[in-house]
């Protein structure tokens, strides 16, 4: 016992006696070795000074970039840390307010892109400054259409049009343009798929897209949206299917609202840097319109809200984003027909164009939309058409169409 | 909380060393302040993921502390020592058993005899596998009177659960780090290198596995029917680079951070994918675990000694149990059988003959078993790997070549190059170059690393903040 004691001394003073070697031996140091811990001592102080910028940057609320509201610290409490939530929250808060971390985030796709990643988080990077979102493997296909189904059987028996329009994102329309070898999902065949299950007849606009895409953009290419021209020849196919005039584009006002638009799909990519998209929004001086959202009782003359211009998800002024029910009146009608529109944020930008054609739309957002859209119909004796609208790429994933039925 | 994420990198971690290297030495015991500090966060460490299974390790180490200073206490014949040493493995082996193998167990008699016995669902408390076998080595080892009784539990309880190692191994063994663990050096130079090593852990795992573990998840998720075999045997490929990087810079990490601490613990791998042979491989792959397995199961049972019959059974007992060992699942212990009965026959049967092949050839022999090896070790659904086994033979019309194989090379050609290079050793080749060139070359050779650290460094840094970013874009929209 004695013995230890007295080795583990000698050893104490061994330590400190090479402590100070250290110290007196640098000078001895082969240039190798200065190097080496030249190198372990600026990666250490990387590492701490991030740990210390974090505690004294000043933490964002939202990230621009990501389009999102970044975590909060968690609050502490015993039970949440006995289940483990306490430490996975922390760990979230942590990553986003990590210092400088848009410019991380921005070198990473750097980083991939630059030894030839042609998909970075989903994103394929496509010719003529494309950014397009894949098409995922579909795996709510079969229930999609049981939804559907018994949405459309409760309307049995009502006098109403109901029509199913499933329309396919950029990764459908611009398939050429995707990086060589890029494996595609046909994103109309489950399309098909749907419209059989569901017995719904189908709206298929997949056809009219892909013979106007010379004429114009029809999907932004930073956003996974439809362009307002793309949502157009949506519209274009919704009338000749159900015998409406479409108006001619030419008579409608046109507007170039923003040209620095950068959405979704710029976000996630996180290839920062790219040129905005720009936003034209159309308007019919026929039309005569009072716009009420149900939730806010807020009541308008605009199907858009421009101060979303000035902010980063601008695809949000139309329609002002999200709404379980808006109902728009438009005096000038040409005719009395009242449609139902059950929808994604796709049809947003459709709107403008079909205002012209009903009386009033009843639009739902199924998400919020919690009282069920058949019961509504039923009490609405004056709805004479039903519109179901989704795009392919959300329509799996998101599960919006939930709430139909 | 894994090596490689930012709580761990920045935080944890940094924390943890300059406290540690802060407290002081006492005068009559230099590192007990030093192993208070490390068994503290190694306990936060642990803690961090299962609260609740820290007590597991609190009762498993006192086990065999507790059994430890019995066995020296009153174990004066051979039988009473051995009388503590069983119950020491027989309570390991029981909380292995129950937390690890119960459900399956269950679920194997539920499929024999057709019955319905609930399964426990209890989670997997991490790093079992390897604690327990840390602790029965100790116990094992002072049976055999290899090792002195450890005196104090806050020291044992530090061993055991000292974090670098704690999840992913090397599996330390006690007689490694008994004398550390009350006298060690902690030099300048030690924490430099260790240092470094461990960021070539986290390059290795953050930059390469995770990015082979990508393509693999990206080829698993096909239907395997419609794959060609070029995707197949890619996938397999890329699943067999994502392991190895990952499990290996889990050792670097841990070995790294074992030098920072003034501990030195066992290397783990040794390039095992430049094999020449399937015994080759397993000298340098998992090398603490085939050594202990080695030392405490196989040689106890005779080893090759006596007789060809006897040796052949030791060595399916063996491999039966490192496949067991690996996960409970049949295709775990298919994967050890498949390994004891391959070792055999090179043993027996084709050992000379492959001997006698040019290198080239037995680089192949060596890959090509060890890549179907890991096809049998990922899928746990028998079902599954039968489909992905057809798709690499071709056997359900799959053509041999396709777009999508053009597709995934394409996008990761830089990781699966550098992965195939690293898997040589490369930077031992780089380093005795450098050497050849005196001091100089030497120097120059460092200070291209130092650029290269740096540079990764901040490259992996924006994977780690990345990785956390999930994307949820929509829910405002």
């Amino acid at each position: 016992m004695e013995k230890r004691v007295c080795g583990a001394s000698t050893n104490l003073i061994c330590a400190k006696i090479c402590a100070e070697m250290g110290l007196k031996m640098e000078n001895e140091r082969t240039l190798e070795k200065y190097i080496r811990g030249l190198t372990a001592g600026m990666l250490g102080g990387m590492v701490v000074a991030l740990a210390i910028g974090f505690f004294f940057m000043e933490k964002r609320e939202f990230s621009e970039n990501e389009n999102r509201y970044l975590a909060k610290l968690p609050s502490f409490g015993l039970e949440k840390v006995q289940s483990g939530e306490y430490m996975k929250d922390l760990e979230t808060y942590l990553a986003d307010h990590f210092p400088f971390r848009d410019f991380f985030m921005g070198m990473k796709t750097k980083a991939e892109t630059s030894v030839g990643k042609k998909e970075v988080n989903g994103i394929y990077m496509a010719e003529d400054g494309y950014l397009i979102e894949k098409y995922e493997k579909p795996e709510n296909t079969e229930k999609i259409g049981r939804i559907l189904k018994d949405f459309a059987g409760e309307l049995e028996g009502q006098d109403v049009e109901l029509r199913l329009m499933l329309v396919p994102t950029a990764v459908y329309v611009y398939e050429d343009k995707l990086p060589d070898y890029a494996p595609v999902r046909n994103q109309m065949e489950t399309a098909d798929r749907i419209y059989k299950s569901s017995g719904i007849l189908p709206i298929d606009c997949s056809g009219d897209l892909m013979e106007h895409k010379e004429e114009g953009e029809l999907y932004y290419k930073t956003d996974h949206h439809w362009t307002t021209f793309g949502a157009y020849i949506g519209y274009q196919a919704y009338c000749r299917e159900m015998g409406l005039d479409a108006v001619p584009i030419e008579e409608m006002d046109a507007r170039i609202v923003t040209e620095d638009f950068c959405g979704t799909v710029y976000s996630k990519a996180g290839d920062y840097g790219r040129e905005g998209d720009a936003i034209t929004v159309y308007t019919n001086p026929a039309d005569c319109l009072t716009v009420e959202y149900k939730d806010t009782g807020e009541i308008t003359d605009s199907l858009y809200n421009l101060e979303y211009v000035e902010a980063k998800d601008k695809y949000s002024l139309f329609l002002d984003n999200l709404h379980p029910l808006i109902e728009i009146t438009n005096e000038t009608a040409v005719s009395d027909r009242e449609l139902v529109l059950v929808k994604d944020s796709y049809a947003n930008s459709m709107v403008p164009f079909l205002v012209h054609h009903y009386k009033k739309i009843y639009v739902f957002d199924t998400r919020y939309y919690k009282q069920g859209v058949s019961e509504f119909i039923r009490e609405h004796k004056n709805v004479s058409d039903v519109l179901v609208l989704y795009n392919m790429n959300t329509l799996d994933g998101d599960l919006g169409i939930r709430g139909v039925y | 909380m894994v090596f490689s994420s930012i709580p761990f990198l920045f935080f944890f971690l940094p924390f943890c060393l300059i406290l540690y290297y802060a407290v002081p030495y006492k005068a009559n015991n230099p590192y007990v302040w030093k192993n208070v500090v490390l068994l503290l966060f190694s306990l936060i460490f642990y803690a961090w993921g299962e609260p609740v299974y820290i007590l597991l390790m609190f009762f498993a180490t006192a086990v065999d502390y507790c059994n430890g200073r019995l066995m020296e206490r009153f174990g004066s014949t051979k039988g009473r020592r051995r009388f503590f040493l069983i119950c020491s493995v027989a309570i390991n082996l029981s909380v292995l058993a129950f937390f690890k193998y119960a459900d399956f167990l269950i679920a194997t008699l539920n499929g024999l005899f057709s019955l319905s016995i609930k399964p426990l669902g209890l989670g997997l408390p991490v790093g079992i596998s390897f604690f327990t076998f840390q602790t029965m080595s100790y116990s094992i080892d002072l049976y055999r009177k290899q090792v002195p009784m450890e005196k104090s539990y806050l020291n044992y309880l530090a061993y055991v659960s000292m974090f670098p190692q704690l999840v992913a191994g090397p599996i330390v063994r006690y007689s490694v780090v008994n004398e550390e663990l009350r006298e060690r050096l902690i030099k300048r130079e030690e924490v430099e290198e260790g240092l470094l090593r461990f960021m070539q852990g986290l390059f290795k795992k953050v930059l390469i596995a995770n990015q082979a573990g990508g393509l693999w998840e990206e080829i698993r998720q096909l239907e395997m029917g419609q794959a060609s075999v070029a995707t197949a045997w890619l996938g397999a490929s890329a699943f067999t680079l994502q392991l190895y990087f990952d499990f290996s810079a889990y050792s670097d990490m841990a070995i790294g951070m074992g030098r920072m601490l003034g501990f030195h613990f066992p290397e783990n791998f040794n390039y095992p994918l430049s094999s020449v042979s399937v015994t080759d491989f397993w000298r340098r792959w998992h090398i603490s675990l085939s050594t202990w397995f080695r030392d405490y199961v196989y040689i106890p049972l005779g080893g090759n000694r006596k007789g060809v019959a006897r040796h052949l059974r030791n060595m399916l007992v063996v491999w039966f149990l490192t496949g067991l060992w690996h996960g409970a699942s049949w295709n775990f212990v298919l994967w050890g059988l498949y390994y004891g009965v391959l070792l055999a026959l090179e043993k027996y049967v084709w050992g000379k003959a492959l001997n006698a092949l040019p290198k080239v050839c037995r680089h192949l022999y060596a890959i090509l078993i060890v890549v179907v090896g890991f096809v049998i070790f990922v899928f746990d659904d028998m079902g599954a790997l039968g489909n992905y086994f057809r798709a690499m033979a071709g056997c359900a019309g799959n053509r041999l070549w396709g777009e999508e194989c053009l597709w995934y090379l394409r996008n990761y050609k830089a990781v699966l190059a550098a992965a195939a290079v690293l898997a040589f050793p490369v930077y031992p080749w780089v380093k005795k170059r450098a050497e050849a060139l005196g001091d100089k070359g030497r120097a120059a050779v460092s200070l291209l690393s130092m650029f290269g650290y740096l540079l990764l460094f901040a490259v992996t840094t924006a994977f780690l903040v990345n990785d956390t970013y999930n994307p949820f874009l929509y829910f405002r929209f």
